[in-house]
């Protein structure tokens, strides 16, 4: 299953977040990602976070794509940044109860609240995170240097089909994020009807490098 | 590749010191160099200066830092280090300055330490983005960049 030809001994899960702004994807991302981890093998739940609801927690169980029970909801009040970041201690809780409910878990995805491009997770809260913006958003969000678009391990560009349909273009998005970040991990993909996209694939492969520990160029 | 889920003590240990200096002398010893912004990592991979691909996967209660011995062996030491780290000096000009430009850096989640009258930034990425967000505090003269400090690596 790995480089190592067994799942890695690790003393606990993964731990990654996925940040972002509303509505670039954050959770059709997730829910593009569990099917392809549990395809391998991957033992995964996810934790999301709303400002004031439930709404993504309650659609992520209603999906059918995971048991409900591995689906935690944190409500992170007036502030999505500092509960990924300044004061991690919900999410923190709510990753020790989900190894807790699941000791067999190899990955936990922390889901945010919604960001600007100053958010930014806390490393004592995950071990990686991502951060997705949309090119409906404009094509200057990468330009723009948000420590979101800096720090993050991986940048991902959603809802590149759109392109076209708001004036802008995919491929100039993408070069100009990887001119910013220098080079750092950048990855185009759509998640909504892109079922075979292999932009979807390669943010897979990334995690089962980075934090997995799976060969380059093999999915988990 | 090296899975590493504990830390097996620090290089200068007495106890470590004497086989990691035998495995020196034979040119066994690797190190894995990682910025400082990693030492907060629990779980990371990464490449020591010979090649040897390093996974950690850490307890949450437990710490890398300068020095700790990742991987340890008849044949093998690997021993983690940190990058010198590199800093950004801001001199501000007078009091008003030196307020404004502390809010400002705690605005922007910035890492400083202090340095008498000369705030340091640490370069988390490349300088300019930082100098990019100072632009009205240099172009009207309130804050001047000074000559770089570089820390020893480990500092």
């Amino acid at each position: 299953m790995t480089a190592l030809g067994i799942k890695p001994a690790a003393p606990n899960a993964a731990r990654i977040g996925i940040g972002g702004p509303v509505g670039s994807g954050k959770t059709a991302l997730i829910e593009c990602l569990i099917p392809r981890f549990q395809a391998v093998g991957i033992d995964l739940a996810v934790i999301t976070n709303d400002l004031v609801t439930k709404e993504d927690a309650e659609r992520l169980q209603r999906s059918g794509l995971i048991d409900p029970k591995r689906v935690m909801a944190v409500e992170a009040g007036a502030c999505p940044h500092t509960v990924i970041r300044e004061d991690p201690t919900l999410n923190i809780a709510a990753a020790e109860e989900c190894e807790r409910r699941f000791p067999n878990l190899d990955l936990i995805i922390i889901e945010s609240g919604g960001d600007n491009l100053a958010s930014t997770f806390s490393l004592d809260l995950v071990d990686w995170w991502m951060f997705v913006i949309d090119v409906a958003q404009g094509d200057d969000i990468p330009r723009k240097r948000g420590p979101a678009i800096l720090q993050a391990d991986l940048l991902v560009i959603n809802k590149t089909d759109l392109a076209p349909y708001v004036g802008v273009d995919a491929e100039a998005v993408l070069a100009e994020a990887l001119q910013i970040r220098d080079s750092r991990p950048t990855i185009a993909c759509r998640c909504r009807g892109g079922d075979s996209d292999p932009g979807l694939d390669a943010i897979v492969e990334a995690i089962g490098h980075d934090v997995l520990f799976t060969a380059r160029g093999a999915a988990p | 590749m090296h899975l590493v889920t504990s830390l097996l003590g620090n290089a200068d240990d007495p106890e470590l010191h004497d086989v990691l200096h035998r495995l020196e002398h034979a040119g066994r010893v690797e190190w894995l160099v990682l910025p400082r912004a990693d030492m907060a990592r629990r779980r990371l991979r990464a490449v020591t200066d010979q090649g040897s691909e390093i996974a950690v996967a850490l307890p949450r209660d437990v710490s890398l830092f300068d020095k700790a011995v990742l991987v340890l062996s008849d044949n093998q030491a690997v021993v983690l280090r940190v990058e010198a780290e590199n800093w950004l000096c801001l001199k501000p000009h007078d009091q008003a300055a030196a307020l404004a430009l502390g809010y400002h850096a705690g605005n922007l989640h910035w890492r400083v330490r202090f340095d008498g009258a000369v705030l340091q930034v640490a370069l988390e990425a490349p300088v300019e983005s930082y100098v990019q967000r100072l632009h009205t505090f240099i172009e009207d003269g309130r804050v001047s960049i000074e000559p770089p400090a570089v820390a020893a690596q480990g500092e």
